[in-house]
């Protein structure tokens, strides 16, 4: 494995971590200037839910709490899972998502460097499967700021946007699924993107995902992620989208299905987790098609609007088989 | 199937050696049950039928109506097979096991059909689809074409209750979990008036819904193994 | 005489296999006879309490006097399935199948009873692949909603009214689902308009 991240050594796993936690600084402060405190109340209890969890695996497993919490990579997993919930969601949803992370994905498989799937990931993929109807109220307008701290904690704590009745008017589904949902009904483009907000329809994620880009190319440049995987997600999914457009009547945004969702926090932060993806170049470069490609899939044919978490989970499952493909290609190319 | 064999053979042999080195010997017939229903259960040692078993258990009703059918079947293809062994040519045995255990499927499945009618709606492809356990012909295999027609009895009974606990507490577990009830729907399967569930945690209750669907039949597969494991490695 | 002894060996082969065959064969056969009687009243009763569940309760004795055809639809050039029920052979109301292509994920196939004076009797859905948790509530078992459907007809609520509350109209949407009760709604509508177009061929 030629990445920078060894996990046997922790102050290096460390350092890592602290990086892709800078990096997701500039997507974390458009999100909260778009959508305001819930962004951090939903990093603030993740964080510290999972940091609980993950010392509460680490003492029931008989070692250190505290060496297992001085790498980050529990702070790393708790702000994924935050950043793919909506704002103002109700408090145990972040909790108990990153109690599935930290105790199902991560310990139940042994812990930093053994997980066979994405905790972040995991923990997402359960909340969203158990509580649809919380994960789909989305707030239609940036509020930025407008809502108050105190406002957005009392939410939080009292079930969530719905608790707030002049909020809950501003809510409705997100871009993808509001593009998803009129292209069944056989809306032309143009229609749909009068419809929609933001400047290339994507419901101001756009803003996120540029950030989120920029925090990506950065790792890049200091060598903490491999190009291989985030430039294949993309690049996949980009050639996904305009066969589509070639082939298909259905209507579909190539740039809000590029620029809208999770899609850059998935290509440049999720799927590059060094343990759950393949081990080779070649590897990636396999595992980042498949995730790319079923990102597409999922997101048009499948049940729930975007499709992320089980693009990303399923690639997690073809692993094995990729890196044996990987040593067959291998063997066959030096015979 | 040889390594289902392998490891029925590791079992018993282990059984063996528990006995002899107790000072009295224990009642073979309790000998029996105890490894159908834990020691060599079925479905949490032998990791045998998980297709049907993380399918069908999403509510106690559903592995209630599955465990008795597989029960039966494996009782009765036991004692079918125990009461013929002197005709078992070893070069047909297998087809003959084949045909008895097929046999006994179709005639639970037309019961079932006639006289619990919504259960078996509801369990469809799976009731066919016990034929194709691999523990019943592994009991017939390796158990009662070498036995008396009463210890195949017993061992069929073991192993078909091993299975049905499994698949019911699974299911009370996922049902209680998803939908905050137990054994909800009970009147389908014995054709009385409804039957309020056992537990039933009300209208509000708030449940997980993964835990009925089947990422939650993997996941809590899983931590009922673990917990079994606990136990286990704790007795020894 | 070694390859009269092999086949007299595999001669033995066969008949302990036949005769194996042969009892559990006569055993079904027997189970078979039993029950078979039993298994029809079963689907029957099925089929009757389907239908049952979207006409009104009291108004119609088991079995049904149904009678079941096939009429084309214009619209989308589908046949339909319609069971005419009738009260001392004079039609009463009729079930027609429907099938809403645009569902969130797949097509939502249900029944709908209109009553002989064009009220809607009721809608069950019979197959659907929608979301859990957020589309299914469409289902009896899981809300009331599909029973806002009891009691309207095209001239109420007006057509302008048949959709979702979110769009000015009569009908509830889901939480984080709009679509799904939409393509029922729509579909419903469809039914009845394909009803009017049929009507006079059940009533006269």
């Amino acid at each position: 494995m030629d990445t920078a991240l060894n996990i046997h050594n922790p102050s290096s796993v460390a350092r890592t971590m602290q990086l892709v936690l800078f990096a997701l600084i500039p997507g974390t402060l458009v999100y909260c200037y778009l959508f305001g405190w819930g962004v951090l109340i939903n990093i603030a209890l993740a964080v510290f839910s999972a940091a609980l969890f993950e010392a509460l695996s680490q003492h029931l497993r008989k070692r250190s709490p505290a060496t297992a919490l001085a790498d980050y990579s529990a702070v790393v997993t708790a702000v994924l899972i935050a950043l793919c919930l909506p704002p103002l969601i109700p408090w145990w949803i972040p909790v108990l998502a990153s109690g599935f992370a930290m105790l199902l994905a991560k310990h139940c498989f042994g812990g930093i460097g053994n997980n066979l799937f994405n905790p972040a990931m995991v923990g997402y993929a359960m909340v969203l499967i158990s509580f649809p109807t919380e994960l789909s109220v989305w707030l239609q307008q940036p509020t930025g700021l407008s809502i108050s701290f105190i406002e957005s904690l009392h939410a939080v704590f009292h079930g969530g946007v719905p608790a707030i009745p002049q909020w809950d008017a501003l809510t409705g589904a997100t871009a993808l699924d509001q593009h998803r949902t009129m292209a069944l009904e056989k809306a032309s483009l143009s229609a749909i993107n009068q419809q929609t907000v933001g400047f290339f329809g994507a419901s101001y994620s756009e803003w996120t995902n540029l950030a989120y880009l920029a925090g990506g190319l950065w790792l890049l440049h200091k060598k903490t992620i491999n190009w291989h995987i985030p430039v294949s997600v993309l690049v996949t999914l980009l050639a996904a989208l305009l066969f589509h457009k070639l082939f298909s009547s259905q209507p579909l945004s190539v740039p809000v299905n590029l620029f809208g969702g999770a899609t850059m926090l998935c290509a440049f932060f999720i799927s590059t987790d060094p343990v759950s993806a393949a081990a080779s170049a070649r590897g990636r470069l396999i595992y980042g098609a498949v995730t790319g490609l079923l990102i597409y899939i999922i997101r048009v044919y499948g049940a729930y609007p975007d499709s992320v978490a089980f693009a990303v989970l399923l690639a997690n499952c073809a692993v094995p088989t990729i890196d044996r493909l990987d040593i067959w290609l291998n063997r066959s190319t030096d015979a | 199937m040889e390594e289902t064999g392998n490891t029925i053979a590791a079992a018993s042999t282990d059984a063996a050696t528990s006995i002899k080195t107790s000072t009295v010997k224990p009642n073979p017939w309790k000998t029996l049950l105890l490894n159908g229903l834990w020691h060599n259960n079925p479905a949490t040692v032998q990791l045998l039928g998980l297709c049907p078993l993380l399918a069908v258990s999403n509510s106690a009703i559903n592995g209630l109506g599955l465990g008795i059918a597989t029960a039966v079947t494996v009782l009765l293809s036991n004692v079918f097979v125990s009461a013929t062994k002197s005709y078992l040519l070893p070069e047909i045995r297998i087809p003959v096991y084949v045909i008895i255990i097929s046999g006994i499927v179709t005639l639970v499945g037309l019961l079932m059909n006639a006289y619990a009618h919504d259960i078996y709606l509801r369990l469809g492809i799976f009731i066919p689809l016990i034929i194709t356990n691999c523990a019943i012909l592994a009991r017939a295999e390796s158990f009662a074409s070498r036995n008396p027609v009463i210890d195949s009895a017993i061992d069929g009974l073991a192993t078909g209750a091993g299975f049905a606990a499994v698949l019911i507490v699974l299911g009370a577990v996922r049902e209680l979990i998803g939908h905050g009830t137990v054994m909800a729907d009970l009147h389908l399967l014995l054709g009385t008036d409804p039957i309020p569930p056992l537990i039933n945690l009300g209208e509000n209750f708030k449940g997980l819904l993964v835990a009925i669907l089947p990422p939650g039949a993997f996941v809590l597969f899983g931590l009922l193994l673990a917990l079994k494991n606990l136990c286990s490695s704790d007795q020894r | 005489m070694h390859s009269n002894k092999r086949f007299i060996e595999s001669n033995k082969h066969g008949v302990v296999l036949a005769c194996f065959a042969v009892v559990v064969a006569t055993a079904l056969a027997f189970t078979q006879h039993l029950t078979k009687d039993r298994i029809h009243t079963n689907q029957v009763v099925r089929i009757q309490n389907s239908l049952a569940e979207v006409l009104p309760d009291d108004r119609y004795d088991l079995p049904l006097d149904k009678q079941k055809i096939e009429l084309p639809d214009s619209t989308s050039n589908k046949n339909r399935t319609i069971y005419v029920i009738s009260k001392n052979t004079v039609p009463v109301a009729v079930i027609i199948s429907a099938v809403a292509e645009n569902g969130y994920s797949g097509s939502i196939e249900m029944l709908v009873g209109i009553l002989a004076d064009d009220t809607v009797s009721g809608v069950r859905i019979t197959k659907h692949a929608e979301t859990p948790g957020l589309g299914d509530a469409i289902e009896a078992q899981k809300s009331d909603w599909i029973k806002s459907f009891d009691g309207k007809s095209l001239a109420a609520p007006t057509e302008s009214r048949w959709t979702v509350k979110k769009q000015n109209g009569d009908f509830d949407q889901f939480t984080g689902a709009t679509i799904t009760p939409r393509a029922v709604i729509h579909e419903v509508k469809n039914t009845l308009i394909f009803y009017q177009s049929v009507r006079q061929q059940f009533y006269q």
